[in-house]
């Protein structure tokens, strides 16, 4: 009894929507009329700028709390992590030395990313630092700005420095370099006071053999403390990161070898479970050889 | 359907209606008012009228009797025949309304309201990483737990609303449990107990008084038996029970005993002719389940929202997926998009909140004498535009008692309350006297032993209902009446019957020294009349002349008037000298006088209603809810009881009484002016179906008398023409198929079968109008509450999507993550929108109109747009400034955070710069953002304790409504502040939840925008309140 009452035609239903948008009777559109919908809009239109305006407001109070130079909170770099450069998709290091194509675009990229350690450029923009000590430069009352950073100069990279290097940072002879860096964290005094530095080693046992041998610069894959602390992108401008460049002399070719580096320094762990960049970095490397 | 209409007016073609119009015409005439309200039937059906009348076995001898059932009528069946017809037809019981079965309960429960959409979401996400697996083995689990946690979802609240159904259904279960009976049969020619189940067709049983009949059977013999077919007819008069064949029609004979009726007094033998399903009872218990059951308001409700909701998720869902595509975003990463809006749109624990919250109300209504049966019929009451209510048990006391006195010329009312303990009439005179003697001695009536404690209205009598009012009236005016009566030994009684109309006992006088015997009669006033030469004025015999008649007739009429059976009484003291003490008094012979006797006085009886009816009524006319009487008693009792109680008002008249008023003809009334109608079952078979809509629009006061209960059927059906949620109330079996096709059906919990507790939705503990009364008033509130409730919950859905609308649009990292608003929404927020069910009423909801069905929604455009558009956008912003301020002050600025998303969630990206120059590992940066997801969670949490305060009202200010008269809110507000410090505190460490432990201060950074929830809410119900009517009262209550 219900039902029929309650299943309506197709036509009466297309009907009552057509209603619904335009009413001729009571010129009404989806149920509202002219001045009904002018009202309303009107209403949000205030509504929403208000809304706007209030959320402007707020937003504005809430950055005036922070201050420029170094973030409120630091809570999740207790630990920097390590990256690698060139940083590729999969952390995948893939040298094919019978196509360039496959290491040119590697080779771009590193040449781009050591262009600011050119010596001409470190001598023109930045301090030579006390070795073995960190460069503090505290503001003591007065803003002190900018900060100065410390050279590290490209030829400290030795072999990788790519200066006049005909292999393209051994990329085209299937020993190449790769580059390692800590990230930058602000107020961050790495290594306590005691010298520093990166190794790396074959993943499993197997990847131990495949590595073969590997040169590292600075030598020792030594960090020195000069480059600390960090003082942030907008008072320690120029600031070049220290960087340690392994060279990869004899990969066993057409094996993908897993390598892990890490920094040895006394306050940064390189056992967190979750976190696996945390001071340390895996990467793979493989040397494609026909 | 149209099928299933025709079987239940079967019924009343059966003639189990209309005993009491029996003699007035034949079986054909009783058709009429059907076949017009059928009208379009078709002829087949008629085939199957027919088939129903079939029953011939009255017209049967005994021989033949004997020889179409294959038994002996002395001997019985033999217990091999009878093992063979029971396997044949089964046992001898109704077969219990069909139930759904259990499992297709709780499939039910899984796929509806909102689970189909979350087990898309499940779906979704187990397709996403079916394609990330084949993209790439080391895929993430992340979108398979989420999927299983989805799926639990669904399960768990579908097992939490099964369960809390079944709870309901249990409480009724136990309710209707009935005692299995016994049959005294004869087999084998011999007699023994069996239980009545196992009673066969052809079966002879013997019955007495106090059994109920186990079967349909045919007299064979009878003592004295008298039985009680309330049940089957809703007429409460004994009816005799023989072995001769008096109606053509079988409902009507006397020599058939139906299944389920009580045999009051004498005994029986019969045979049996019909067994379970297929007794009359059986017949009408199966045409009531194929009645439709009606969805209730509140399921009609919670499905547009439903609908409304799953909209809004869905397209939603499917322009982002369409936006995300077109912003080039994989398609994969567009369906976990997907997943999210849907996940963020669909309030998961909303239902299982409503649940509670009808359960909670349904349980308040059980203290208060409404047992539910179906939860969602809580709220069907408070919609309920009109009840049609039975007058005997519902409106009244369902006991007579004496209403009024009439002697000395004089009409005296008596105390008809529930104690009787007010009698306030002048008991001085000596007429008086008098006449309680006759009161006293001339009654049958007596009480059951072993009472002594029980007060005397409580006291179980035995004899009729009559007798019984008067030996109540007299134990409580004139204290201990069986003493009385023992000193009044009774010498000779004629009982009553229905051709002298009189009752006449002769008894010896309690005074030592009067020798005279006195005889004492009562009965019809007219017949009393006649018998008497005399009338008792002061104490003093006068001649009865002319005047005294006439004072006699209008005291008569009057009470009548009144639609009380009135009866009559006089005396008289038979002379010692012709009567002495050995006397031998022969009532067959009448060797005594019943002419020129004296005349004392009139009693008038009546069922009063109850005390608390009239209030009960005048609160049901305030709230706009009409009460319709629905009656088999005669119009001028029912309008009588109507006018008592209020349903029809004082000044009110109907057509009649205009006419009577103005001296014309009751056709030249204008119907319009008759507020009340009183409607007589008669009247209402001739009607058409437009005449009788006709008279339930154009009368707010009506009475329908002399009704059967199957005419409640129609005119049920008329008032839900009216577009009326109709709540009807009923007892008798004949009832269930009106109870089922109400809106809500209300079943007497003492008086009512178990038919008609079965069909109902309802069961009044107490049988008391007044419980329908409070019932509404809990279901209006409930539905106001399930506003609160939902406006609450469909709030911070906005707030929750958002996040990722602006994560797809504006490529910020995810602002809050799928499981944490399943966190929110079966976590913080499913107690406070409990809590909100305890909220009291605004203001006094039983002076306002009941809901209209179609136009008065549970959630209606405004509540939605508020919610939304108002409530939900500030609540947003609120969430988004937490957000920010975790980024900001982690290193990560709002400008820095637009379109960071690919480089955010890089895996191998792990030294990603933020705005001060530091580098973040991919690890640190989700820790981050589950940092941020934490924040989001608490400011939502934080101004979903705003929005709540903000809920506990529509109209008035929270100060006008007490921020702490309801205590249940603050345990809400509590459990939501406890939940998420959990959340944030105890699971900070594990971090598969992805909650992450926050700062302190983060928790009040989104305070100001809770505030201003709750100044903006206050300034929209201050604007409400203050321009009535206005457009912002149009556009902003809800």
């Amino acid at each position: 009894m219900v039902t029929e009452k309650e299943k309506k035609t197709r036509g009466q239903v297309l009907e009552e929507w057509k209603e619904f948008v335009w009413n001729p009777r009571t010129r009404e559109f989806m149920g509202r009329t002219g001045t009904s919908w002018a009202f309303i809009l009107l209403f949000y239109l205030v509504f929403y700028a208000f809304l706007t305006a209030l959320f402007t407001l707020t937003m504005w109070v809430m950055l005036q709390t922070l201050s420029d130079h170094i973030p409120t909170y630091q809570d999740q770099l207790a630990t920097p992590g390590l990256m690698i450069r060139p940083k590729t998709e999969n952390l995948e290091v893939l040298v094919n030395l019978s196509d360039s194509q496959s290491w040119k675009k590697h080779v771009e990229i590193l040449d781009k990313f050591l262009e600011p350690y050119n010596d001409s450029i470190q001598a023109q923009k930045n301090d030579v630092c006390r070795p073995g000590h960190y460069y503090e430069q505290p503001d003591n009352g007065v803003l002190n700005y900018p900060k100065r950073a410390c050279q590290f100069n490209r030829t400290q990279l030795g072999d990788c420095s790519g200066l006049s290097d005909p292999t393209h940072y051994g990329y085209s002879t299937g020993q190449p370099c790769v580059f390692i860096k800590m990230n930058r964290v602000i107020n961050f005094y790495a290594g306590a006071n005691q010298t520093m530095n990166v190794t790396c080693v074959g993943k499993r046992n197997e990847d131990a053999q495949n590595l073969g041998d590997f040169a590292m610069f600075p030598a020792n894959g030594n960090i020195d403390l000069m480059y600390y602390p960090y003082y942030g992108k907008k008072f320690h401008v120029n600031y070049t990161q220290p960087l340690v460049a392994v060279k990869f002399m004899n990969v066993t070719p057409n094996v993908e070898v897993n390598v892990e580096c890490r920094i040895n320094a006394v306050n940064i762990a390189t056992d967190d479970e979750r976190d696996k960049f945390a001071g340390r970095v895996a990467f793979k490397l493989r040397i494609v050889k026909i | 359907m149209g099928k299933k209409k025709s079987e239940v007016y079967s019924v009343e073609v059966n003639g189990i209606k209309d005993i009491e119009t029996a003699n007035e015409g034949d079986g054909k005439e009783k058709y009429k008012g059907l076949k017009d309200h059928l009208g379009h039937k078709k002829d087949h059906q008629k085939e199957e009228l027919k088939k129903e009348l079939d029953l011939d076995d009255h017209k049967l001898n005994a021989k033949e009797l004997e020889d179409k059932y294959g038994t002996n009528i002395i001997q019985g069946l033999t217990s091999a025949r009878a093992a063979q017809i029971l396997a044949q037809d089964g046992p001898n019981a109704l077969s219990p309304p069909k139930e759904t079965s259990e499992i297709i309960k709780f499939l039910r429960q899984m796929v509806g309201g909102f689970s189909l959409l979350l087990w898309a979401g499940a779906i979704l996400c187990w397709i996403a990483y079916g394609i990330q697996l084949a993209k790439d083995k080391s895929a993430s689990m992340d979108n398979v737990y989420l999927g299983v946690v989805l799926a639990l979802v669904v399960i768990f609240t579908g097992i939490f609303a099964y369960y809390q159904e079944a709870k309901s259904t249990n409480i009724i279960a136990s309710f209707s449990k009935m005692i299995p009976r016994q049959a005294l049969v004869i087999r084998n020619g011999e007699k023994k107990e069996i239980p009545a189940e196992q009673l066969v067709v052809g079966d002879i049983v013997e019955i007495k008084g106090g059994d109920q009949i186990p079967a349909d059977i045919r007299i064979l013999a009878s003592h004295g038996c008298k039985v009680d077919n309330s049940s089957l007819t809703g007429e409460s008069e004994p009816q005799s029970r023989s072995s001769d064949f008096t109606h053509e029609n079988p409902l009507e004979t006397k020599n058939i005993g139906f299944y389920s009726t009580t045999c009051l007094e004498g005994t029986a033998t019969g045979m049996v002719i019909n067994t379970g399903d297929r007794t009359i009872i059986g017949r009408i218990a199966s045409l009531a389940s194929g009645v439709g059951n009606e969805k209730t308001p509140i399921a009609i409700e919670i499905e547009h929202f439903v609908h409304m909701v799953a909209g809004v998720a869905v397209s939603i869902g499917v322009i982002f997926f369409i936006i995300a595509v077109s912003m080039k975003y994989p398609v994969l990463e567009s369906i976990i998009f997907l997943i999210g809006i849907i996940v963020a749109n669909v309030p998961e624990g909303l239902l299982a909140a409503v649940t509670v919250s009808l359960s909670l109300t349904a349980k308040r209504m059980a203290k208060k004498n409404c047992l539910v049966k179906n939860l969602e019929a809580v709220e069907t009451l408070g919609s309920t535009s009109i009840i049609c209510s039975d007058k005997t048990g519902t409106l009244t006391q369902n006991r007579m008692t004496v209403a009024h006195l009439w002697f000395d010329n004089q009409i005296y009312q008596a105390d008809t309350s529930e104690d009787q303990k007010a009698q306030i009439f002048d008991q001085s005179s000596a007429t008086w006297v008098a006449l309680s003697k006759i009161v006293t001695l001339c009654n049958r009536a007596e009480f059951r032993p072993g009472q002594e404690g029980v007060p005397i209205m409580k006291k179980i009598v035995v004899g009729d209902a009559s007798e019984t009012a008067l030996l109540k009236f007299s134990e409580v005016i004139m204290g201990d009446v069986m003493e009385r009566r023992g000193k009044n030994r009774k010498v000779a009684e004629i009982p009553f019957n229905s051709t002298n109309k009189f009752q006449l006992s002769i008894h010896e006088t309690d005074d030592p020294n009067d020798k005279r015997f006195l005889l004492v009669m009562k009965g019809a006033p007219e017949r009393i009349l006649e018998k008497c030469s005399t009338i008792m004025i002061n104490g003093q015999e006068q001649p009865l002349d002319e005047t005294t008649a006439e004072a006699f007739q209008i005291a008569y009429m009057e009470l009548g008037g009144l639609g009380e059976r009135v009866l009559g009484f006089c005396h008289l003291y038979l002379p010692e000298d012709e009567f002495p003490d050995t006397y031998p008094f022969d009532i067959d012979a009448m060797n005594f006088p019943t002419s020129d006797l004296c005349f004392v006085g009139l009693l008038s009886l009546i069922d009063p209603p109850r005390s608390t009816v009239p209030d009960a009524v005048t609160k049901c006319r305030s709230a706009g809810i009409k009460v319709i009487m629905v009656t088999g008693d005669h119009p001028i009792t029912a309008k009588a009881i109507a006018k008592s109680v209020g349903i029809i008002s004082a000044n009110s008249e109907t057509v009649e009484d205009i006419a009577k008023r103005l001296n014309i003809p009751v056709e030249q009334v204008n119907k319009r002016e008759a507020k009340a109608a009183v409607v007589n079952g008669m009247e209402l078979k001739e009607m058409s179906q437009e005449q009788l809509d006709e008279i339930l629009i154009n009368h707010t006061e009506i009475v329908f008398a002399r009704t059967s209960p199957q005419q409640k059927l129609i005119i049920v059906e008329g008032c839900q023409r009216q577009d009326a949620v109709v709540a009807v109330t009923g007892d008798g079996v004949n009832d269930s198929p009106a109870l089922k096709k109400a809106d809500i059906g209300i079943a007497m919990g003492i008086a009512g079968s178990d038919a008609a507790k079965n069909a109902a939705d309802m069961v009044l503990l107490d049988d008391n109008f007044a419980s329908i009364v409070t019932g509404v008033e809990e279901g209006r509130l409930i539905f106001d509450n399930l506003k609160k409730t939902i406006a609450f919950t469909l709030t911070k859905n906005i707030a929750e999507l958002c996040p990722f609308l602006i994560f797809i649009t504006a490529g910020v990292p995810l602002p809050i993550g799928t499981i944490t608003i399943l966190f929110i929404d079966l976590g913080t927020d499913i107690i406070p929108s409990i809590a909100l069910a305890y909220e009291k009423a605004e203001s006094d909801i039983m002076n306002r109109k009941p809901r209209h069905k179609k136009k008065d929604r549970l959630v209606n455009q405004q509540l939605a747009l508020y919610s939304y558009l108002h409530i939900g956008i500030i609540q947003s912003l609120g969430a988004f400034l937490a957000y920010f301020t975790i980024y900001a002050e982690q290193g990560f600025r709002p400008t820095g955070l637009i379109f960071l998303r690919s480089y955010w969630e890089d895996d191998y990206l792990n030294d990603l710069e933020d705005s001060y120059g530091q580098e973040w590992t991919r690890y640190q940066r989700k820790y981050l953002e589950w940092t941020g997801y934490t924040a989001f969670f608490s400011a939502i949490t934080i101004q979903q304790i705003a929005d709540l305060i903000i809920r506990k009202t529509r109209r008035n200010s929270i100060f006008q409504q007490g921020l702490f008269r309801n205590k249940v809110i603050w345990v809400g507000i509590a459990s939501q502040i406890i939940i998420a410090l959990i959340l944030s505190y105890g699971f900070g460490s594990i971090t598969a939840l992805n909650f992450t432990t926050l700062r302190v201060q983060y928790w009040f950074v989104a305070v100001p925008y809770a505030i201003i929830i709750w100044l903006y809410d206050e300034f929209r119900k201050l604007l409400i309140r203050r321009y009535p009517g206005s457009w912002w009262d149009k556009n902003m209550y809800y």
